[in-house]
C-alpha cells in the first residue's frame, strides 16, 4: 500500500485537491444554492472585471521579481503616480513648457547614463540625447489631450522606474533581503510624499472614459438573463481588454526580443549573464522602467474607473495575493492569479454579505492556503528550498 | 424652495468676483461678541490643532485649516479677541493614532497648558476622551461618535464638545422623516451601505434600527461594507437591493456617496432606489467627484442624495456670514473644492474662540487666570451661533453635541440659476482648467432645523426606554 | 562583538565573569545608575509625588511608549534580527494581546497581572500558527505569510468577535491596580512599563546567549548548513516565532492598559512597516538595536520633522513652483521619514547600534586608532 502510495505520489497529490475542491464546493453548495442564477452570473463577471485590474498590478511585481529578484511594496504608489502624471498631462490644459521640457530631459538623461555617467562625454550620445528630449517635449505639448497624456506618463513612469533602480535599488545588491523589502517600502514612502506635495489630498475624477456615450457606446451594457438584468460596466471591460493587450505585448516581448531574452537570461544568473557580456545594470533599469510603465497603466485605468485619491495604493496589496497564487516569476501567472482573486473576492461579497470576507478577508485566506498547499504558486518555478 | 431664487454661484471663480472687502478695521454688526471687560493687547491666544492633514482625511482637514488661517487674517485685522493677536499651531498625526497620543502630550504638557483643543476625526476624541478629562482640557471637535463624546455607556459627558450632531441621531432623523412622509417613500426598507471602520459604521447601532421600526421603516440587519478603493460594488449593493431595500444610505463621504450613486445607476435603479447619508454626503467633494458619473437624466448620480446640513451652506446666500466667507474665498482664490463644509467651519471656531475668550475673561479677570475649566464652564452655560453658521448649545453641560439638524437633497442648478436642473441639458455646468464640467451642487433643504431624536446608548428616544 | 575588548589588564578569574552581561565592575556600575536615574524621572515632574517642576511632564509619555516599542521591537527582533524571517504582521501580533489583555479584564474581571502573562501566551500561540508556513516557504514567501496574518487577524477582532472586542469602536480599558493602588495615572504606569521593558530587553538578550539563541544566528546566516549540523530549523522557527508574538503580545497589553482605550486603527500595516523601520535604523542583530531605533524614529517623527517643516514651507515653493503650499505640511512628513530609512538602509545598512559599538571601541582603545 505504502509502496503504491509512494509510486503515484503525483497522482495521490492531485486526487487530494481534487477532494479538497469537492469538499469546500459541498460546504458552499446550500449558500450558491439559495443565490438567483443571474446574481451568480452577474458576481462571475464583476470579478472578472475587476480581476484584470489586480492581474495589471501582478504582472508589474512579477517583472521586477523576474529581472531583479526585488519584491516591489511600492508599486502602489507608482500606480498612483503614473495616473496623477497622465492626468497633468491629459487634463490639464496649461502646462509649463519649461517643466515639460525639465521632465522631458531628465528622463533621457537617466536612460542613457544607465550604464555610468561617462556616457555623457560622448558628443553623439549627447546630441541624439537632446534631439530625442526636445522631441518628447514637442509631443508633451500637442493639441491632443489622449496622446499628450500617454506620451507625458510614460516619460514620467520611465523616469521614476529608472531613478528608483538607480538610487535606490542598485546601492543596495548584495544585501539581504530584508533590505530590499524595507527600501521598496520607504521608497513608497517617499512616492507618497512627493504625490501630495504635487496633487494634493483632494480626489481626482480621471475623465478617461467620458467619450463612452459619444462613441455610441452603452454604458454599462445590458444584458437579460434568467430574467433579471446583468451589467457589464464598459468602463471595465475596456480596461480588460486594454490588460489582456498589455499580457500579449509582455509575452510577445519576453519570448521573441533580444531584450526580453536577455532579461530572462538575468533573472536565471545574474554573473552569469553578466559574463557572456549582457548588461546587467541595463537590464535591470529595463525592467523596473516597465514596471513602472505597467503601474502607470493600471493607474490610469483603476483611476479611470474610480477617481484618482492617496487611498489607491492599497489597492496593490490585493495584488499580492494574486503574485503568489500565479507564481512569483510567471507571468501568464499573475494573469490567472488576479482573475482567481477576483472572483473569489466577488463570490465572497455575494455569499457572505455583512462579513466584509470579501475584500479583507478572502484574499489572504487563499494566500495563506496557497503557502501551506502549493508554495511556489500555479505557474511559479520549483525552486523553493524547503526547511 | 423661495430661497433658490437666492441662489447664487460658489463654485464660479471667474463670473463671481465678489467686490473687495472694505479696508474697514471693524467688525460688521452682525457678529456680536460680548464687549471686553479687559483689554488683551500684546497677548496671544494660539489655536491648537493637531489631526489627519497628510492622509485619509486630508481633504477635510486643509480647508479646515484654510479656514482657520483665513479667519484669523480677518478677525486680527479686527481687533482680534479682545484685542489679543490669534494664532494657529498645526501638527499632522498622519491619521496614526499613536502620532496623536504624542501630539497630544506634547500640547497637554506645555507651560501655559492650553484652555483650548481643536480635534477633527472620530478616532481622535475616542482615543483622548479619558485623557482630557483627566488634564481637564476642552477640545473642540467636528465629529459625532457616541463613544468619544459620551463615553461606552453613552451617557457620560465628557471634555470633548461637538459641532455636529451624533452619527447615530442624524440616522435616526433621517428615518423619522421619511416615517413622516410615507406618501414620497412608501414601504421603506433601509440597506446601509457604508466603509469599514469607526466612522463608516458609527450610525448603524440597535438603538437606531429599534428607533426606525418604531418610526415605520425597517433597516435590513445585514450591513454591506466596501473599501474606499473598490473598483466595483455591484455586487454590494445587489446584496441589499434583493434583500428588499428601496433607500440606501451611507455614513460615507467623498467618492464613498459617488460609488454608490454610479452603481444605482449603472444597474438602472436610480427610480426604484433613494440614497442618503450623513452630513458629509451633502458635501462639495461630493458633489464635484460625480460630475465624471453622470445618471441617465444627465445630471451628476448624486443628485437628490438626501443627508443631514445642520449647517448654513455656501449657497445660502441671506446669510450675511456666507457673503462675507465667500468673497474672501474668492480673494484668497480658495479652490472650488476647498469650498467645502469644513472652509466654514474653520470660521466657525476661530469665531467662537473669540467669543469664549472673551466670556471667559470677563468672569476670571485676566487671560492668565482662564484655564480649561474656565473655558468649560463658559462652553456649557453658552448659547451663540458663531457667525450665525450653526448654533452651539450644549444644555448647561448636559450635552456634547449639536442636537439641531435639518435634512436636504443635493441638487444642481440650472442655467440661469433660477433654479434646480431637471436634466442635463438645463443644468449649469462650469468648464474646469481639466477639461470636464463641474455641476454647481445647490443644497435644498428638505426641513427646517430641529431636535434631533437622542439615540446614544440608554437615550431619550431610544424605544423601551 | 566588542564584548572582548576591554581595558588591557582587565582579566576575567572566574567562568560567572566570563558569562556576566557586565563585565566590568564600571559597566555595572553604569547600568545600575542608569536605572536608577530613569527611575527618579517621574519624581521630577510636576505631576509626580513631589511637584518638582523640574523636567517636562511631557517625558513620562514619550517613555512610556518608547519602552513599550522596544518591546515589540526586541520581539521582532528575535524573528527578524537573529533568526532571519521578516515579519509584516508584527503589529497584528501586537492587537492580538491588546485585546486579549482588555477582553480579559472586562469580561472576567481579571487582573492587569495575571491578564498580562494570559495575553502574551495567547499571541505566542498566534505567533506559532502563523509560523507554520515556515513549515514549507522561507524569505520572502514567509514575509507574505506575515502580511497575510496582518489582514486576518484584524478582520477577526473586528467582525467574528464583535461581540467582545467592540468591532470598530473603541473599547475602554480598566486601570491596573495592586493592593489597592491605582495605576491610572500615566507616572504610575511608568513604574510598571519602564522595568519590564528593561527585564523584557535583558532576557531577549540572554535567550540570544543561550544554546536556542546560537541556533536562531545558524539559521539565519545559513539553514541548510543548520540543518547539517543537526539543529532541527522547523522547531527553532517557531520558537522564533512564538517568542516574537510573546513580546509582541506584552508590548500590545500595555498599550492597551496605558492609554485605556483600544482601537483597531492602532495596528494597522502602517505600523508594522514602521517595526520594520525602527529595527533597520536600530540595528537588527544588536541587542541594543531595538532601544536606538525606537528611540531615533520617535525624536525623528517627533521633534525634528516639525521642526524643519516651517523652514521647508518657506524654502520649497520658491524652488519648485508646481508645489501647492497647502499641501507641504502634510507631505513632508512621509518624504522625510522615507528619506531617513532610504539613507540608513544605503550608509548605515546595520544601523545605529552598529556605529555605536563603534564608537564604544574607539573609546576603549584610545587614544590608539586600531
Amino acid at each position: 500500500m505504502t509502496a503504491l502510495l509512494r509510486d503515484n505520489r503525483r497522482l495521490v497529490t492531485i486526487l487530494l485537491y481534487l477532494v479538497g475542491l469537492l469538499v469546500i464546493v459541498a460546504l458552499f453548495a446550500p449558500v450558491i444554492a439559495a443565490q438567483r442564477p443571474a446574481r451568480l452570473v452577474q458576481s462571475g463577471i464583476t470579478g472578472l472585471l475587476v480581476g484584470g485590474v489586480y492581474a495589471l498590478i501582478a504582472l508589474g511585481i512579477v517583472i521586477i521579481n523576474k529581472a531583479s529578484g526585488v519584491f516591489n511594496f511600492a508599486h502602489g504608489w507608482m500606480m498612483l503616480l503614473g495616473g496623477f502624471l497622465f492626468y497633468s498631462f491629459f487634463s490639464v490644459v496649461q502646462i509649463s513648457p519649461v517643466a515639460t521640457l525639465a521632465l522631458a530631459l531628465l528622463t533621457v538623461l537617466m536612460a542613457l547614463t544607465m550604464i555610468g555617467w561617462g556616457r555623457l562625454r560622448d558628443a553623439r550620445v549627447l546630441g541624439a540625447g537632446a534631439l530625442a528630449a526636445i522631441v518628447i517635449t514637442m509631443l508633451m505639448l500637442v493639441e491632443i489631450p489622449l496622446l499628450r497624456g500617454i506620451v507625458g506618463a510614460v516619460c514620467g513612469s520611465v523616469l521614476i522606474g529608472l531613478a528608483a533602480e538607480r538610487f535606490a535599488i542598485r546601492p543596495l545588491i548584495g544585501q539581504p533581503l530584508f533590505a530590499m523589502v524595507l527600501m521598496t517600502l520607504a521608497l513608497s514612502e517617499v512616492l507618497h510624499g512627493i504625490e501630495q506635495m504635487i496633487w494634493g489630498s483632494v480626489e481626482i475624477p480621471l475623465s478617461l472614459f467620458a467619450g463612452i456615450k459619444d462613441l455610441g457606446l452603452p454604458a454599462p451594457i445590458r444584458f437579460e438573463m434568467f430574467d433579471s438584468n446583468v451589467i457589464v460596466r464598459t468602463e471595465l471591460l475596456i480596461a480588460f481588454a486594454l490588460s489582456l493587450l498589455a499580457f500579449v505585448a509582455f509575452v510577445a516581448f519576453f519570448q521573441f526580443t533580444s531584450v526580453g531574452l536577455a532579461m530572462r537570461a538575468t533573472a536565471e544568473n545574474q554573473k552569469l549573464a553578466q559574463s557572456v557580456g549582457l548588461r546587467v545594470r541595463v537590464i535591470l533599469g529595463v525592467a523596473w522602467a516597465i514596471a513602472a510603465l505597467l503601474a502607470t497603466v493600471a493607474g490610469v485605468l483603476q483611476g479611470g474607473a474610480t477617481s484618482l485619491s492617496l487611498n489607491m495604493p492599497l489597492l496593490a496589496l490585493r495584488a499580492f495575493p494574486a503574485v503568489l497564487l500565479g507564481g512569483l516569476e510567471s507571468v501568464p501567472g499573475a494573469l490567472i492569479g488576479g482573475l482567481i482573486i477576483g472572483l473569489v473576492q466577488e463570490y465572497a461579497n455575494l455569499l457572505f454579505p455583512g462579513t466584509q470576507a470579501g475584500t479583507e478577508l478572502a484574499p489572504y485566506l487563499v494566500l495563506m492556503v496557497v503557502l501551506v498547499i502549493r508554495p511556489d504558486g500555479l505557474f511559479g518555478q520549483k525552486r523553493i528550498e524547503r526547511i | 424652495m423661495r430661497k433658490l431664487a437666492l441662489i447664487l454661484l460658489v463654485l464660479a471663480l471667474g463670473t463671481l468676483l465678489a467686490l473687495p472687502v472694505s479696508a474697514q478695521e471693524s467688525l460688521p454688526d452682525w457678529i456680536e461678541h460680548t464687549a471686553c471687560d479687559v483689554d488683551l493687547t500684546g497677548e496671544t491666544i494660539t489655536i491648537y490643532h493637531f489631526g489627519d492633514i497628510s492622509a485619509s482625511y486630508a481633504f477635510i482637514t486643509q480647508p479646515l485649516l484654510a479656514g482657520i488661517a483665513d479667519a484669523i487674517e480677518y478677525f486680527n485685522a479686527r481687533g482680534g479677541a479682545c484685542g489679543a493677536t490669534l494664532a494657529q499651531d498645526n501638527r499632522d498625526t498622519g491619521g496614526d493614532l499613536t502620532q496623536t497620543q504624542a501630539h497630544y502630550d506634547y500640547y497637554s504638557t506645555l507651560d501655559p497648558k492650553p484652555d483650548l483643543l481643536v480635534l477633527y476625526a472620530s478616532p481622535d476624541a475616542e482615543l483622548l476622551r479619558d485623557q482630557v478629562a483627566e488634564d481637564e482640557i476642552p477640545v473642540m471637535i467636528s465629529a459625532g461618535s457616541v463613544e468619544g463624546l459620551y463615553g461606552e455607556d453613552g451617557q457620560t459627558p465628557g471634555w470633548i464638545y461637538a459641532t455636529n450632531p451624533l452619527y447615530v441621531d442624524q440616522f435616526g432623523m433621517f428615518c423619522r422623516y421619511i416615517g413622516a412622509n410615507a406618501d414620497q417613500f412608501p414601504d421603506p426598507v433601509i440597506g446601509y451601505i457604508s466603509w469599514p471602520g469607526a466612522f463608516g459604521e458609527a450610525a448603524f447601532t440597535p438603538e437606531a434600527i429599534g428607533y426606525c421600526a418604531e418610526q415605520g421603516v425597517t433597516v435590513l440587519e445585514t450591513p454591506e461594507y466596501f473599501l474606499p478603493t473598490a473598483t466595483d460594488i455591484t455586487t454590494n449593493v445587489q446584496n441589499l437591493v434583493d434583500a428588499g431595500a428601496n433607500i440606501l444610505y451611507t455614513n460615507t463621504l467623498a467618492s464613498g456617496p459617488v460609488a454608490v450613486a454610479r452603481t444605482l445607476v449603472d444597474l438602472g435603479l436610480e427610480d426604484d432606489v433613494r440614497l442618503a447619508g450623513v452630513n458629509w454626503t451633502l458635501d462639495t467633494s461630493v458633489g464635484l467627484l460625480s460630475r465624471t458619473a453622470l445618471g441617465s437624466d444627465g445630471l451628476p448620480a448624486v443628485n437628490g442624495i438626501i443627508g443631514s446640513m445642520p449647517f448654513r451652506w455656501w449657497t445660502e446666500t441671506d446669510v450675511p456670514a456666507i457673503e462675507l466667507i465667500t468673497s474672501i474665498a474668492d480673494e484668497k482664490e480658495v479652490a472650488p473644492q476647498n469650498r467645502n463644509i469644513a472652509y466654514l467651519l474653520g470660521w466657525g471656531t476661530v469665531d467662537t474662540y473669540i467669543e469664549l475668550y472673551a466670556q471667559t475673561v470677563n468672569r476670571v479677570g485676566s487671560l492668565d487666570a482662564v484655564d480649561g475649566a474656565a473655558i468649560q464652564e463658559t462652553l456649557n452655560g453658552m448659547v451663540y451661533s458663531p457667525m450665525g453658521l450653526y448654533t452651539l448649545d450644549y444644555k448647561s453641560g448636559e450635552i456634547r453635541d449639536d442636537t439641531m439638524n435639518r435634512l436636504a437633497m443635493m441638487m444642481f442648478a440650472n442655467t440661469d440659476l433660477s433654479g434646480v436642473a431637471s436634466s442635463g441639458d438645463d443644468a449649469f455646468k462650469l468648464p474646469l482648467p481639466d477639461g470636464t464640467e463641474a455641476y454647481l451642487p445647490v443644497i435644498v433643504p428638505l426641513t427646517d432645523f430641529e431636535l434631533t431624536p437622542d439615540l446614544r446608548p440608554g437615550g431619550m428616544d431610544v424605544p423601551g426606554m | 562583538m566588542s564584548a572582548n575588548i576591554r581595558p588591557s589588564g582587565v582579566f576575567d578569574t572566574a567562568y560567572a565573569q566570563d558569562i556576566s552581561i557586565n563585565r566590568t565592575r564600571f559597566d555595572k556600575f553604569l547600568a545600575n545608575g542608569l536605572f536608577v536615574l530613569l527611575l527618579i524621572v517621574p519624581l521630577l515632574t510636576i505631576e509626580g509625588p513631589l511637584a518638582a517642576n523640574i523636567l517636562p511632564q511631557s517625558w513620562i509619555g514619550v517613555l512610556n511608549r518608547i519602552a513599550i516599542f522596544v518591546i515589540a521591537v526586541q520581539g521582532l527582533n528575535i524573528l527578524t534580527g537573529y533568526t532571519g524571517q521578516i515579519s509584516l504582521g508584527h503589529a497584528a501580533f501586537m492587537a492580538v494581546g491588546a485585546y486579549t489583555g482588555a477582553v480579559l479584564a472586562r469580561e472576567l474581571g481579571m487582573t492587569f497581572w495575571i491578564a498580562l502573562p494570559i495575553a502574551a501566551l495567547v499571541t505566542g500561540v498566534t505567533g506559532l500558527i502563523f509560523g507554520l508556513p515556515s513549515l514549507r516557504v522561507k524569505g520572502f514567501y514567509l514575509a507574505m505569510a506575515t502580511l497575510a496574518a496582518q489582514f486576518i487577524i484584524p478582520w477577526l477582532l473586528r467582525y467574528p468577535l464583535e461581540g467582545l472586542t467592540g468591532g470598530s469602536r473603541p473599547l475602554s480599558v480598566p486601570e491596573p491596580t495592586l493592593f489597592g493602588l491605582s495605576f491610572a495615572h500615566e507616572n504610575a504606569m511608568y513604574y510598571i512599563i519602564i522595568p519590564m521593558s528593561i527585564f523584557l530587553s535583558l532576557a531577549a538578550r540572554n535567550i540570544v546567549r543561550t544554546r536556542v539563541g546560537r541556533a536562531f544566528i545558524s539559521v539565519r546566516d545559513n539553514d541548510l548548513a543548520a540543518e547539517l549540523l543537526g539543529i532541527n530549523v522547523f522547531s527553532y522557527k517557531l520558537q522564533a516565532f512564538f517568542l516574537s508574538a510573546l513580546y509582541a503580545g506584552v508590548a500590545g497589553c500595555l498599550l492597551a492598559f496605558e492609554s485605556n482605550s483600544l482601537s483597531l486603527d492602532k495596528f494597522l500595516l502602517d505600523r508594522s512597516i514602521e517595526m520594520l523601520a525602527m529595527l533597520v535604523i536600530g540595528g537588527a542583530g544588536f541587542p541594543l538595536g531595538p532601544l536606538f531605533g525606537v528611540a531615533f524614529v520617535n525624536l525623528l517623527t517627533q521633534n525634528i520633522i516639525p521642526s524643519v517643516i516651517p523652514t521647508l514651507k518657506q524654502v520649497l515653493p520658491g524652488f519648485l513652483p508646481f508645489i501647492n503650499p497647502i499641501n507641504i505640511d502634510a507631505a513632508l512628513g512621509p518624504t522625510l521619514f522615507g528619506l531617513a530609512l532610504m539613507f540608513f538602509l544605503i550608509i548605515a545598512p546595520r544601523g545605529l547600534a552598529h556605529r555605536w559599538e563603534i564608537l564604544k571601541i574607539a573609546w576603549k582603545i584610545r587614544p590608539y586608532s586600531h
